[in-house]
């Protein structure tokens, strides 16, 4: 949603702040990486629910010298790597905010 | 560890999301789903109903779309109708109409950055965007002309102000720009480009490269002022061609004074980025015919055009039918950027046109005050100032690239070379309006007033082509023909400093090529010498094409009297070639008697009976045109090999072309020419028939090296001539290449070897009570590479099929299945 309403690059700030803010047992890298694929595919698939995605493909993969299925691959390995590395970035970071400074306690 | 490098790989994808790498665009923009060109399939088809608004639009315009993508607009007033032609023609074409603009306008590099530099400093130079200022500073703004512009500016602003995200182009997104705003003067660079493309034929560099090397007399023969077979457009009451050939001097002393002159023209050319002539004349050209009621089947005038020019995707045309009750109903084609039908038919008369080809720019030698930095230059002992323009070129970002300034003098503009100022005139700098006369030309009611309509017109010299219902046809060559001082030649750079070598005037309108109703009861043009120079003597150009398509419709028209719209649809891809049935017989003769005289071999023997096996037709299926194609090749570079510098020696201007296929037949005439004799046998004195046989030998040798065995699949035509339909952009996956045609080199479908030309638009028209046409071009209407309609109609030109036009007289009138989109625009 934030792709179509902003653009792509929305990928990575949403990305980011899941890393941030989602813990989901350990793995919100899984989850935003996962969630920046299934976003994207489902754009996709309402493209070609409205047109001839098909040709857009051979066109476009001609274009770029990819047959249509790598390059419908590559649009959906674009915002994977995009999620991945930015909320990694983002859980290293929350990992740093909340981790809890040493306590040393004097010997009675 | 892991951080690090998810910071690496984040950095990397955010830049390569930002910005271009090398050719890709930048990856962000082009990916996204949402905004990038995947988003462009939703756009491919037209919606099914569709509302629109545009600035200044007086009443509500209803566009309906048939299955072929045609918009039918239907409009209370003309400025309406080209409100909305530029808003149908803006959603379907907006690439185009602003690249073909930034190339009109020497601002290429705007989009694609240095690379195009040179080519815009030569647009400029050569005065192209110059010439379009002083025509649009000079029309009247009030005539129907800039009405139509600005009205169609609006329609093309209204449709860029209203796109969606979703609606920007493919290639905007690839290249990562954006649309600029439409202004009305680039319908008037439009047709200066036009009139580069068809009207700059310097014939005269290769008559001059000629006398450089093998002297006046002979290069006056090989690159003539009139064609040596009269098959004119113009008839001359003859009822088959006119054969005046005589023997060509043989070649002379290299005559250096013409040196000077040839390198001043190649230079100035070069300086100005003009492609030289078409080195194979041959290979391309438009045509068109009429033919009379009496002739006819059905007892109704019928018209035919090709005009034949770039094949592009999308095509340089874009079909419409423009409906204002009372005013027009006009259907055809014309070209994206610029309002109103080009060819096309009314419910009254049908046109078109082709290219007259004509001399129409002359040089001079000025005399300026400083030859670093002129500002003024003498004409008649008096100074005068020039006029100067500083060009700024810019890149994608506006930064300055170059910066240059031009100089013009009333003539045209100025170039330097080898120290010498030079300037140029040309008629397609004139203020005039072409885009008034073909608006008017729309309405006209009979041949009598479409002529009038056209008598204004400039350039390019056109041969235009009206029939009309009351079953008149007529063809006259339109534009200006200068009258020059002297004897009129136009291939001669001329004193600039004496107002005696400026141009006298016009030809009148009077002494234009010309002809209505002749009693052969057809007319037909195929860019052949306009007129036969013993009835008009008037100098208008040189160096014709050869009369072969002519000849070949005229012998088709004239063995048919009783011709059908489909006879006609048959004509425009007819396999026929009087070239080839001019020098078959000789290559065979020449074979045969090699043969008597004891002086054949088994190969000289094959290659004659593979040619004699062919029926001299050019169809797709034939595997001996080939053959024949190579021994002419082979025959000019061993007949005109005194126009070939030797190897070794290194010459500072370029060789000539090779001189016209109809000059080759002419030598025949001769047998024992010094011409035959091949320099690089230096033992041998070779006359006709044996460079006749040693072509043919050697065609065959290399036929079978390129092609395999003659009977095989590499001979067929169709594996060896083939059509490549480049996108604009020249983006392969967006063109459609390798299409196999019928015709060949001199058919009335000619194509050369790049396949990069040809029939870019194929209309027949029938003007009985209710007039009919039928028609195609290689394309599609819509410019989106995932539309339908992009490509829809390359298998119907592919195999010479036309698809009958809907013509409506209202919306009612059109087939309710055929509508498959209404748009209905309404006033903001």
């Amino acid at each position: 949603m934030a792709t179509y309403a902003v653009g792509w690059w929305a990928v990575p700030l949403v990305a980011l702040l899941c890393g941030l803010v989602i813990t989901l047992d350990g793995r919100p890298v899984v989850y935003a990486t996962v969630c920046a694929v299934a976003g994207w595919l489902m754009l996709l698939l309402l493209d070609a629910a409205r047109g001839p995605l098909g040709e857009v493909a051979a066109r476009f993969g001609g274009v770029m010298g990819f047959p249509p299925a790598a390059l419908v691959a590559t649009t959906l390995l674009f915002p994977a790597l995009l999620a991945w590395s930015a909320s990694s970035i983002g859980a290293a970071l929350r990992k740093k905010i909340v981790r809890e400074p040493a306590v040393v306690l004097a010997d009675a | 560890m892991r951080v690090g490098a998810a910071t690496i790989l984040l950095a990397a994808l955010l830049f390569s999301g930002f910005r271009s790498i090398g050719q890709l665009p930048p990856l962000g923009r082009l990916l996204d789903p949402a905004n990038g060109v995947w988003a462009t399939a939703r756009v491919a088809d037209l919606p099914a109903v569709e509302r629109g608004t545009i600035p200044g639009l007086r009443k509500q315009v209803q566009v309906l779309f048939d299955d072929r993508g045609v918009p039918h607009i239907f409009a209370s007033s003309e400025e309406d109708a080209y409100r909305a032609l530029g808003y149908v023609m803006a959603r379907d074409r907006l690439f185009q109409m602003e690249l073909q603009t930034l190339a009109a306008t020497g601002r290429l590099t705007e989009w694609v950055g240095p690379k195009a530099l040179e080519a815009d400093r030569h647009t400029r130079s050569l005065g192209l965007p110059w010439g379009a200022e002083r025509k649009y500073a000079a029309s009247d703004k009030t005539s129907l002309a800039t009405r139509s512009r600005n009205a169609y500016a609006d329609g093309v602003n209204a449709w860029i102000s209203s796109m969606k995200r979703q609606d920007l182009p493919i290639e905007y997104r690839l290249l990562g720009v954006t649309p600029f705003k439409w202004e009305p003067i680039f319908s008037l660079n439009f047709f200066s480009r036009m009139a580069l493309t068809l009207g700059f034929n310097d014939a005269s560099l290769n008559r001059l490269a000629a006398q450089t090397m093998v002297g006046r007399a002979a290069a006056d023969a090989l690159f003539p002022v009139n064609s040596p077979i009269q098959e004119p457009i113009q008839p001359n009451g003859l009822a088959s061609p006119r054969y005046d050939l005589a023997a060509i001097p043989a070649p002379g002393t290299p005559d250096s004074t013409a040196t000077l002159a040839l390198a001043a023209q190649r230079s100035l050319l070069a300086t100005l980025g003009v492609a030289k002539p078409n080195a194979d004349g041959d290979a391309i050209g438009s045509n068109n015919w009429a033919v009379s009621p009496k002739r006819t089947a059905d007892g109704h005038a019928l018209l035919a055009g090709d005009p034949h020019l770039d094949l592009t995707l999308p095509s340089i045309w874009y079909e419409m039918h423009i409906v204002v009750p009372g005013q027009m109903d006009v259907a055809g084609v014309g070209f994206p950027g610029v309002p109103g039908v080009v060819i096309g038919f009314n419910r009254d008369v049908a046109w078109t046109f082709t290219n007259t080809g004509s001399d129409v720019n002359d040089y001079y030698a000025e005399t300026v005050d400083d030859t670093l930095r002129p500002s003024r230059y003498k004409v008649d002992g008096a100074w005068r100032p020039l006029q100067n323009r500083v060009e700024v070129y810019r890149d994608k970002l506006g930064a300055v690239l170059k910066t240059d300034t031009l100089y013009f003098t009333h003539r045209g503009p100025m170039t330097k070379m080898a120290g010498k100022w030079i300037s140029m005139r040309w008629t397609a700098y004139e203020p005039s309006s072409e885009n008034e006369n073909f608006l008017k030309a729309g309405r006209a009611k009979n041949a009598t007033q479409w002529l009038d309509a056209m008598s204004s017109f400039i350039a390019p010299t056109q041969n235009g082509l009206v029939a009309d219902r009351a079953g008149n046809i007529a063809i006259r060559s339109v534009g200006h023909y200068p009258v020059r001082p002297g004897d009129g030649r136009g291939d001669v750079i001329r004193d600039g400093s004496s107002s005696a070598s400026d141009w006298l005037g016009y030809l009148p309108l009077s002494k234009y090529p010309f002809s209505m109703n002749p009693p052969q009861g057809f007319l037909a043009s195929a860019n052949q010498q306009p007129v036969d120079p013993k009835m008009n003597p008037s100098f208008m150009g040189s160096d014709w094409y050869s009369p072969w398509r002519a000849i070949r419709i005229n012998d088709l028209l004239r063995a048919d009297s009783a011709v059908t719209h489909d006879a006609m649809r048959k004509f425009q891809t007819d396999p026929g070639s009087a070239r080839a049935d001019a020098f078959v017989p000789l290559f065979l003769a020449a074979a045969a008697r090699e043969d008597s005289a004891g002086r054949s071999d088994a190969t000289l023997k094959e290659a004659a009976t593979l040619l004699a096996q062919w029926d001299r037709r050019y169809t797709k299926t034939n595997r001996r045109a080939p053959l024949f194609e190579m021994a002419m090749r082979e025959l000019a570079s061993r007949t005109w090999d005194e126009l070939i510098p030797p190897p070794n020696k290194k010459t500072a201007l370029p060789a000539p072309d090779y001189p016209e296929s109809q000059i080759l037949f002419e030598l025949t005439q001769t047998p024992t020419s010094p011409w035959w004799d091949d320099r690089r046998t230096a033992s041998v004195t070779e006359d006709r028939d044996a460079i006749l046989a040693s072509s043919l030998r050697a065609a065959l040798v290399s036929s079978r090296k390129r092609y395999g065995d003659p009977e095989g699949d590499g001979w067929l035509w169709s594996s060896v001539q083939r059509a490549n339909i480049y996108h604009l952009a020249k983006i392969p996956a967006f063109s459609a290449l390798g299409i196999p045609v019928q015709g060949g080199p001199s058919t009335l479908s000619p194509s050369d070897t790049a396949g990069k030309q040809g029939p870019s638009w194929r209309m027949v028209v029938e003007l009985g009570p209710d007039v009919k046409a039928w028609a195609t071009y290689p394309g599609g209407q819509s410019g989106n590479p995932a539309s339908p309609r992009y490509s829809d109609r390359l298998k119907l030109w592919e195999n010479g099929e036309l698809a009958p036009i809907l013509f409506p007289k209202t919306p009612a009138d059109l087939d309710r299945k055929r509508v498959i989109s209404t748009l209905t625009l309404v006033p903001r």
